[in-house]
C-alpha cells in the first residue's frame, strides 16, 4: 500500500517539472499582449450556428480574409459560450468579435469607448423573429402576441426560448412578448424552457414536446418543408437591429480602418468572400455604427425583467 | 481534573451505546421528511404517465429518438474527427485531474480534521483554550467545540481550507472556465485548468471525508509511539484510507473525461462539448457516434483504472483466500489485459514490482497528454501542429491577474436593501412609492400566525425582495436532487450486487459452496450485464437523459428528476461497487454458509455503508448544483439564474446567487460530516 503514494507522487512531481518546463520552451513564440499592432490577431464568435465546424470553416475564411488585407496573421478561436466571447473581447484575449445584438451591448456596457464596430451585414438591420406552435394546439396566425397570451392563458402549455443571450432566440421575442401582452412568458405558459439554439426550438416545437416556441427567422426559413408544417409560425415580430462585428478601439485607428476596408470590400470574386458571404447569407458587408446598438444598451441598463 | 476526564472518556462510550439504535430512526425520519418537503415545495406533474394519449404520443417520441440513436453516421470522415476528439478529450482531462490530485492532496490535508486538529479527544485539550469555562460545563460543551472554528489557530485553518473546497466546487466548471479566459485566453488548456480547478474542489472534499473516516483508534497506536501530526497522517490516516482515495481518484478522472463539455466551452474541442453542440443542431446521428466514442472511452478508462488499482492494490488482501484468482479480480468479462498479473509474493524479501508497473503507467498517460497538448495536437492551421501549452506562461504576468478585476462585481453581490427600506433613503422610498417594498405586517400581524392566509401574505410581501427570491429558488433543485439522488442510491445499492466481482466471481470463497459451471456463467453474465447497464448510465451525458425524459415526460421535474437519477445511479453503482470490492474477502467469512444475497445485505453493507454515504451525500451535493438540467426542462431553479446572470455579465445578482450556492454547499457538506460523526459517537 504504502508504494502507492510514492509512486503516485512521482508522477506527479514529473508533470509538475514538465508542466513548469513546457510553457517556457514555447515562449519566444509568444509575445505578450501589445496595446498596439499585435503580431497576431484573433477573431471569435458567439456560437449562434449549430455546427462547430461550418463555423471554423467559414470562419476561418473570413480570418484569412482579414489576415491577407492588414498583413497580419488572423487566427479565428472557436468558442461554446456566449459569455466567454465576450469576456475574451472586453480583456484584451480576442481582438475582434462576431456578436449578436445582446452580446454587443453586453461588452459595450463592460467596455465602453474601448468597443468598436467594424461593420455589418446588409440584412442585420432588418432582423426579424418568428413565433411558431404546434399544430395540436389549434393555434391560427394571431395579429399580435397580446392574443397568443390570452390563447394560451390556463391551457398548460410550455414554452421554449433558444440560447439565454441569443437576441433573436430570447431577447427580442421576449421584448415584444411583454411590450404586446403587458405579461411575462412565465406567467402565461407552464414552464419556459431554454432549448440551447434556433434548430432545436423548431424540433421541440414540431415534435410537442414544447407548443410554442420563439426562433430566428433564418433558421425557419432553412427548415425542410415537413418540419416547417409540423411548426407553423403563428406570429412574425417586427424588424429589429442584430449581429455587428465588433473589435477592441486599442487596435489603433490606423489598422481599425484597414480592417473596416477590408471587410468592406468583400464580395463574390474571391473563394474566401464567396464562402464568408454565403454562409451568413449576406449580400455584402455594409458600414455601421455603435449608436444603432444603443438602443439594446438603455434596454439592458433599464434592468428589463429577463426571466433571470 | 482528573474525575472529570474519566467522566469525559466514559461518556461517549455509555452514550454511543444508547444512541445508535436511535440514530438510524432519526436518519429514517429526516429522508422521510425530505422527501415530503420535496413534494410539497414543486409542482411535480405526472400527467404524462397517467394520461393515456400523453403516454402514445410520448412512446412515440421515445421511438423516434432512440431509431435515430440506432443509425450512428458512421462515415470515415466522421469517425476520424469524433476520433481526434476523443484524444484531445484524453489529453485534457487526464492533465486537468492530476493537477487536481497535485491541488487536492495539500488541501484535504488542512481540510481534514483528524489530519489538522488532530485528537481532540483527549481529557482537557479544549479546557486548555477556554480556561474561563466553568469545570462542570466543559463535559457538556466539549462535544459543541469541535464545531466551532476560533477554538484553535489550527481549526481556523481547517475551516479556512473547507471553505476553499467549497467555493472551488460550487463554482461551476463553465464559469472557471470564463473567469481564466480573462487570465490566459482561448484554447484546451484553458478548459483543463477550469476542469482541474473543480475537481480540486471535488476530490480535496472526498479526500478529507474519507481521511476523517478512519476511526481514531485504528491509528492511536501511532500516536501513543510519539508521532505527531504529520506522522500520523503518514504512517496511520493515509495507509488505512489509500484504498478508497485511490478509487475515488480514478473514478473521478474517469468523470472529467466523460463530462469535459467544459474543455470545448472556451476553445478547446472534446467530445462533450461536440455532443452538446450537436444536440443543439438536431444532428442525432451523428450524436449518436459520439456517444458511442464516449460510451467507448469510458468502458477504456474503466478498464484502465482497474488495471492500475489491481496493481496498486497490493497482495494481502487476496492471497491468503484466493491466490489463483488475483488476476481477475477487476472484470474478467470485460477482457481485462489479463497478460500482467501481480505474482503472489514468492519470497517476502523482495518487493513487489506492480507498484513500479502502475506507476509507470499512470506517468505514461501524463506525458502522453503533455506531448499531445503541446506538440501533438494538429488543430491548427492546415493541420499544422499547436503547443497550447504556452497560454500557461501568461498566468505568470501582470496583466492576466489585472483582468480579473472584470469579475470584481462578483464581490459586491445585490443584497436589495431598498426593498427592506434600509440604505439609501432616496432610493428606498422610490421603491417603496411603486409599492414595491416588503410590508410585511402590512396586512397581518405577528399575531395572525395561525392563519394559512398570513403566511401566504407574508410571502407575497417577501417576494418583493430579491435576496428571498433567491432564497427561494434553492427549492426546486433541493426537491430535485432529494428524489433524483433517493432513486439512484436505492437503484445503486440494488445494482452493486449483480455489479462485484466479490460477489459474482470469487463468492465461493467465503459462502463455502461450490457453484457448478453453470452457474459461474451465470454470474459473469449477470456481472457483464450490470457493468454494462452501468457504463451507459455513467457514460451517456446528463444532458442527454435530460433529453429524452423530456421527450418521454414533457418538460418539467420529473424529466428532471428522472435524468439526474440515472445519471447518479451510473455514477454511483461504480463507487459502491467498488466499496465492497475493496474489501479484502475474508471480511466475509463470518456469513459462512450463509447464501450470497444474505452475506451482501447482512456483512457487505454493513461495513461499506459509511464509504456509501459519503459518496451518496456528495453526490446528493453535486445534484443540487445541476444547472444544464434545470435550464432545459424549464423549471429555472437556483444553478440556472446563477449561470443565466452570470452569462448577462448581471455579476452583481449573480454574486447572490453563488452566495447561495456556496451556503447550500457548506450545509450538505458540514451536515454530511456531522452525521457521519454522530454515527460513530466519536
Amino acid at each position: 500500500m504504502q508504494h502507492r503514494g510514492t509512486a503516485a507522487r512521482r508522477g506527479f512531481l514529473l508533470s509538475a517539472a514538465a508542466l513548469a518546463v513546457a510553457p517556457t520552451l514555447g515562449l519566444g513564440a509568444n509575445p505578450a499582449l501589445a496595446q498596439q499592432a499585435p503580431a497576431k490577431l484573433i477573431i471569435t464568435a458567439i456560437p449562434d450556428d449549430g455546427d462547430a465546424d461550418r463555423m471554423r470553416e467559414n470562419f476561418g475564411a473570413l480570418a484569412r480574409h482579414l489576415g491577407k488585407a492588414v498583413g497580419i496573421p488572423v487566427e479565428y478561436m472557436h468558442v461554446e459560450n456566449y459569455a466567454a466571447s465576450v469576456t475574451a473581447l472586453a480583456t484584451g484575449r480576442a481582438h475582434i468579435a462576431w456578436l449578436g445584438a445582446v452580446t454587443t451591448a453586453q461588452a459595450r456596457m463592460q467596455m465602453g469607448t474601448r468597443l468598436t464596430l467594424l461593420g455589418c451585414r446588409d440584412i442585420d438591420k432588418g432582423f426579424v423573429s418568428y413565433f411558431i406552435a404546434n399544430p395540436s394546439t389549434g393555434l391560427g396566425p394571431v395579429a399580435n402576441l397580446g392574443e397568443l397570451a390570452k390563447a394560451a392563458q390556463g391551457k398548460g402549455w410550455s414554452f421554449t426560448f433558444g440560447s439565454k443571450s441569443s437576441t433573436s432566440g430570447h431577447m427580442m421575442p421576449r421584448k415584444y412578448f411583454m411590450d404586446q401582452s403587458a405579461t411575462t412568458p412565465e406567467k402565461v405558459f407552464r414552464s419556459v424552457a431554454y432549448s440551447g439554439s434556433h434548430d432545436v426550438v423548431m424540433q421541440m416545437v414540431a415534435d410537442g414536446t414544447h407548443q410554442v416556441g420563439a426562433l430566428n427567422y433564418a433558421s425557419w426559413d432553412k427548415a425542410a418543408d415537413d418540419l416547417k408544417a409540423r411548426a407553423p409560425i403563428v406570429y412574425k415580430t417586427p424588424p429589429y437591429t442584430n449581429y455587428a462585428l465588433t473589435a477592441r478601439a486599442d487596435l489603433g485607428p490606423e489598422l481599425l480602418a484597414k480592417l473596416r476596408a477590408a471587410l468592406l470590400s468583400i464580395d463574390g470574386s474571391t473563394p474566401e468572400g464567396a464562402a464568408v458571404l454565403k454562409y451568413l447569407k449576406a449580400g455584402k458587408f455594409i458600414e455601421a455604427d455603435i449608436a444603432e446598438w444603443q438602443g439594446y444598451v438603455d434596454l439592458l441598463e433599464s434592468g428589463i425583467d429577463i426571466g433571470g | 481534573m482528573g474525575a472529570a476526564g474519566m467522566s469525559s472518556v466514559a461518556l461517549p462510550l455509555t452514550a454511543r451505546y444508547e444512541k445508535r439504535p436511535l440514530g438510524h430512526f432519526v436518519a429514517l425520519l429526516a429522508v422521510l421528511l425530505a422527501v415530503l418537503a420535496a413534494f410539497a415545495a414543486a409542482e411535480w406533474d405526472w400527467a404524462a404517465l397517467t394520461d393515456a394519449e400523453r403516454r402514445a404520443q410520448a412512446a412515440a417520441r421515445i421511438g423516434a429518438w432512440l431509431a435515430a440513436f440506432a443509425r450512428p453516421d458512421l462515415s470515415a470522415a466522421f469517425v476520424a474527427h469524433a476520433w481526434e476528439l476523443t484524444l484531445q478529450t484524453l489529453s485534457a482531462a487526464i492533465l486537468g485531474t492530476a493537477l487536481a490530485v497535485l491541488l487536492a492532496w495539500p488541501l484535504a490535508r488542512g481540510a481534514s480534521r483528524a489530519v489538522c486538529v488532530g485528537e481532540e479527544r483527549a481529557a482537557g485539550r479544549s479546557a486548555h483554550w477556554w480556561p474561563w469555562l466553568r469545570p462542570w460545563l466543559r463535559p457538556w460543551l466539549r462535544p459543541w467545540l469541535r464545531h466551532f472554528p476560533l477554538r484553535s489557530p489550527s481549526a481556523l485553518l481547517c475551516a479556512a481550507c473547507r471553505l476553499l473546497q467549497d467555493i472551488l466546487r460550487a463554482v461551476p466548471d463553465f464559469v472557471w472556465a470564463i473567469i481564466l479566459v480573462a487570465m490566459i485566453g482561448l484554447g484546451p488548456l484553458t478548459g483543463a485548468l477550469a476542469l482541474a480547478l473543480n475537481i480540486t474542489g471535488i476530490l480535496a472534499k472526498v479526500y478529507s471525508e474519507l481521511w476523517d473516516g478512519v476511526d481514531e483508534s485504528r491509528y492511536a497506536q501511532v500516536r501513543s509511539l510519539g508521532g505527531g501530526r504529520i506522522a500520523t497522517f503518514l504512517y496511520g490516516i493515509r495507509p488505512l484510507a489509500s484504498r478508497n482515495v485511490l478509487s475515488f481518484t480514478l473514478m473521478r478522472a474517469e468523470c472529467a473525461i466523460r463530462n469535459a463539455a467544459v474543455i470545448g466551452a472556451v476553445g478547446g474541442g472534446g467530445l462533450g462539448a461536440e455532443i452538446w453542440y450537436q444536440v443543439r443542431f438536431g444532428a442525432w446521428d451523428k450524436v449518436g457516434t459520439l456517444i458511442l466514442f464516449t460510451l467507448l472511452l469510458t468502458l477504456a478508462a474503466d478498464l484502465a483504472s482497474n488495471y492500475v488499482r489491481r496493481q496498486l492494490r497490493g497482495d494481502a488482501a487476496r492471497s491468503g483466500a484466493a491466490p489463483a484468482s488475483c488476476g481477475v479480480v477487476g472484470d474478467s468479462t470485460e477482457k481485462a489485459p489479463t497478460s500482467v498479473r501481480p505474482e503472489p509474493p514468492a519470497n517476502a524479501t523482495r518487493p513487489p514490482r506492480s507498484p513500479w508497473l502502475a506507476a509507470g503507467f499512470v506517468a505514461l498517460a501524463l506525458s502522453w497528454s503533455l506531448w499531445f497538448m503541446g506538440w501533438g495536437n494538429q488543430a491548427g492551421e492546415g493541420g499544422a501542429p499547436r503547443n497550447h501549452l504556452v497560454p500557461a506562461a501568461e498566468l505568470f504576468t501582470g496583466q492576466a491577474w489585472e483582468n480579473l478585476r472584470f469579475f470584481e462585481r462578483l464581490l459586491s453581490p445585490e443584497l436589495d436593501l431598498a426593498a427592506l427600506g434600509l440604505g439609501d433613503p432616496e432610493k428606498a422610498a422610490a421603491r417603496a412609492a411603486q409599492g414595491r417594498a416588503v410590508e410585511l405586517f402590512a396586512d397581518y400581524g405577528v399575531a395572525d400566525f395561525w392563519r394559512p392566509a398570513a403566511w401566504a401574505a407574508w410571502q407575497a410581501e417577501l417576494q418583493k425582495w430579491f435576496v428571498w427570491r433567491v432564497v427561494e429558488s434553492a427549492a426546486v433543485p433541493l426537491a430535485l436532487a432529494v428524489i433524483g439522488t433517493l432513486l439512484g442510491v436505492g437503484g445503486a445499492i440494488l445494482l452493486t450486487y449483480p455489479h462485484s466481482a466479490s460477489f459474482q466471481l470469487h463468492a465461493a470463497q467465503f459462502t463455502g459452496e461450490s457453484p457448478a459451471l453453470w452457474q459461474r456463467l451465470l454470474r459473469a453474465m449477470q456481472l457483464a450485464a450490470a457493468r454494462a447497464s452501468a457504463v451507459v448510465a455513467r457514460g451517456v451525458p446528463e444532458v442527454m437523459w435530460a433529453f429524452l425524459a423530456i421527450a418521454f415526460f414533457g418538460p418539467g421535474l420529473v424529466a428532471g428528476t428522472l435524468a439526474i437519477a440515472v445519471h447518479t445511479l451510473g455514477v454511483l453503482t461504480r463507487v459502491f461497487g467498488e466499496a465492497v470490492d475493496n474489501q479484502p474477502l475474508a471480511r466475509f467469512e463470518p456469513a459462512c454458509g450463509a447464501s450470497r444475497a444474505t452475506t451482501y445485505a447482512a456483512v457487505a453493507v454493513p461495513r461499506v455503508w459509511r464509504d456509501w454515504m459519503t459518496y451518496a451525500f456528495f453526490q446528493f451535493e453535486s445534484n443540487v448544483r445541476a444547472a444544464v438540467v434545470l435550464g432545459l426542462i424549464g423549471v429555472g431553479g437556483l444553478g440556472f439564474q446563477f449561470s443565466f446572470n452570470f452569462e448577462w455579465f448581471r455579476f452583481e445578482r449573480a454574486g447572490t446567487y453563488l452566495i447561495m450556492i456556496i451556503l447550500l454547499t457548506v450545509l450538505i457538506d458540514r451536515g454530511a460530516r456531522l452525521l457521519k460523526l454522530s454515527r460513530v459517537g466519536r
